[in-house]
């Protein structure tokens, strides 16, 4: 009985708010409406993905803000009920297999400089960064690695900077917030950073080749592209379960936790429009990168997937 | 339809024959086939070489050559299969490898050494791995270099003007290449602790095994049969037990285990020739056994 009420009221509440959007632009349904109105005013404009519809480049940028801004607060939570608690071990894995750090001492011939620069884009919540900290920190006594989120999400930033408050990291030279796009960022210089990592956010940007290719421009030669993303589940059975709990369980379980179905089911679809290990390593390829080994390592049978790129030494 | 299946080799016309005709092909197919069989044989013969007459070979009629089932237009497969960036930074962390071990941290020497940045080692998805496997890889490449250079004209043996034996040559190859681990021989237990981890097992065996068939052809030998599989499986357990009673040898000029690797040749010639003095034992009592059960009238 309760149950069905339950259901009731879910159901209730998914009509009421699809009928009366709060926020201009905040959902799916409106992204739908929105795609309409702008195909009238501009038809030559060029589309790109969100979710399951097609949306004018220069509107999507907006449109996965608003996702993201009503995600925030509530991000770590739902990440932890959609993945039942696995994302963390994939981050805990991601950055050990990178064990970020120097370990060594550097010595008086090496021109590599103290510690690592890192970049972590879309990092706006921090779990990353505060995770390569530690490590470098606490595995390879290296005091001097540093890290500079970037996000293009105000909001997501702000939820950084709150839990930044809580490391020993707060206020220190070691960590430094940046509000930017991935596409374009001019106040990086060329050849400064060693590690770019982007973890579960290359899926949203406008265009995914501009980004691989302003991040070659800023890594220094020998420096690593890193970026742990949704995934092709590879086995046929195990991906019919998984579509069937990512499209049924997941914008449920949203609305349920974050009061937000809309912006759920975009995180779904968003994931399911991504292109497969292979389609993303060709693109690694192409902006540049040297690919190590088979180029891509899956995790939990292919729902995530870390890819690799290093950028080779410049031809002297 | 039961048409013969051969038919249509020799005469496709005949395939079209209605079904009613069938009864009269039947009895016209044993005259067919050995007509066509005749013919194949006639297509055949000219490519046959002709004996060449014996007056215009220079020496008397020479013993046909003797080859290899080793194909020689087959390329050699690289030694390794890595890019020029991960030979780079593997050959120069080869070089920490005495002093640091087969750790990341040689491997991220070698990356500093040879330009690249710390983060660098991430070229190498199997990390510390893929230097243990680089070095076996690459000294498996300077043995046959130091084959090409003479290996084998170096011993005196050689020198004295006798013909060195398969097995003979096996042993020099054998104790070649467990001189290349000199250097890093206090190291050496590590890297096999690193190569029986169960995820690195199958990468590890397929390189005792390319190195166990490496030794045996530089040493000629020309095996078809099953010796092919039980000589590389003993040549490859002699060296990788050698491998290991190597690191605790301290003699000078690895005397000790020369003599290890002596032992266990013999060892394996022995356990050879006692299995064929079995198997001939087992044969020559199973057809007595059918012998004598014949002449007792069994239907054997």
């Amino acid at each position: 009985m309760l149950s069905r009420s339950v259901w009731r009221n879910l159901g209730y509440n998914a009509r009421r708010r699809t009928a009366i959007p709060e926020v201009p632009y905040r959902c799916f349904s409106c992204s739908q409406r929105a795609q309409v109105d702008s195909n009238k005013a501009n038809q030559d404009e060029r589309m790109t993905h969100f979710g399951f519809s097609n949306v004018p480049e220069s509107q999507k940028e907006s449109m996965v803000g608003a996702v993201f801004s009503s995600v925030a607060s509530s991000y770590d939570a739902m990440n932890d009920f959609m993945s039942l608690g696995i994302h963390r071990l994939w981050k805990d894995h991601f950055v050990r297999s990178l064990n970020p750090g120097s370990a060594l001492p550097s010595r008086n011939t090496d021109t590599t400089g103290k510690g690592w620069n890192i970049l972590d884009i879309a990092g706006g919540t921090g779990d990353i960064a505060f995770r390569m900290l530690d490590h470098a920190t606490n595995i390879n006594y290296d005091h001097d690695t540093r890290v500079t989120i970037a996000d293009i999400n105000p909001d997501m930033l702000a939820e950084g900077k709150k839990r930044s408050i809580q490391t020993p990291y707060y206020n220190t030279d070691r960590l430094s917030f940046m509000q930017g796009n991935a596409q374009d960022m001019p106040n990086i210089p060329d050849n400064s950073v060693d590690l770019y990592t982007v973890v579960f956010g290359i899926r949203n940007f406008t265009d995914k080749q501009a980004a691989l290719h302003e991040a070659f421009r800023v890594l220094k030669p020998g420096g690593v592209f890193a970026c742990m993303e949704f995934s092709k589940v590879e086995n046929s059975v195990f991906n019919a379960v998984y579509k069937q709990w990512s499209f049924s369980a997941i914008p449920m379980i949203g609305q349920l936790v974050a009061g937000d179905r809309d912006s759920y089911q975009y995180l779904v679809e968003s994931i399911e429009q991504f292109p497969s290990q292979e389609e993303f390593r060709g693109m690694i390829q192409k902006a540049g990168f040297m690919i190590p080994g088979r180029g891509f390592e899956n995790l939990t049978g292919g729902i995530a997937a870390i890819h690799k790129g290093i950028k080779p030494l410049s031809q002297a | 339809m039961a048409q013969p299946h051969h038919l249509t080799r020799c005469h496709a016309a005949i395939l079209s024959t209605s079904k009613r005709q069938l009864t009269t092909l039947r009895t016209t197919t044993r005259s067919i086939i050995p007509q066509c069989t005749r013919q194949l044989h006639h297509q055949t013969r000219p490519a046959r070489r002709q004996p060449t007459p014996a007056h215009l070979t220079s020496s008397p009629i020479s013993q046909p050559t003797r080859r290899s089932y080793h194909s020689e237009h087959h390329p050699d497969p690289p030694p390794h299969e890595y890019t020029n960036s991960q030979t780079t930074i593997l050959s120069a962390a080869l070089r920490h490898v005495p002093t640091h071990g087969f750790t990341r941290d040689a491997l991220t020497l070698g990356a500093r050494d040879s330009g690249f940045l710390d983060v660098s080692v991430q070229l190498l998805p199997r990390g510390e791995f893929d230097l243990v496997l680089f070095w076996l890889a690459s000294r498996r490449g300077l043995l046959r270099a130091s084959v090409d250079n003479g290996l084998f004209e170096k011993d005196e043996r050689v020198k004295a003007g006798l013909k060195l034996t398969v097995e003979e040559k096996t042993k020099l190859l054998i104790m070649e290449r467990l001189r290349m681990n000199t250097e890093i021989r206090h190291q050496w237990q590590d890297a096999l602790a690193l190569m029986s981890l169960a995820g690195n097992i199958p990468l590890s065996l397929s390189e005792l095994h390319a190195l166990s068939s490496e030794i045996l052809t530089l040493a000629g030998d020309a095996s078809v049969d099953a010796s092919w599989y039980t000589k590389r499986l003993s040549v490859a357990a002699i060296y990788a037990s050698s491998e290991v009673v190597m690191t605790r040898d301290q003699s000078p000029g690895l005397s000790e285990t020369e003599a290890f690797v002596e032992r266990r040749v013999e060892d394996s010639s022995a356990i050879g020739e006692k299995l064929t003095g079995f198997k001939q034992c087992l044969g020559f009592v199973g057809s007595t056994a059918i012998g004598l059960g014949r002449s007792w009238g069994l239907k054997i």
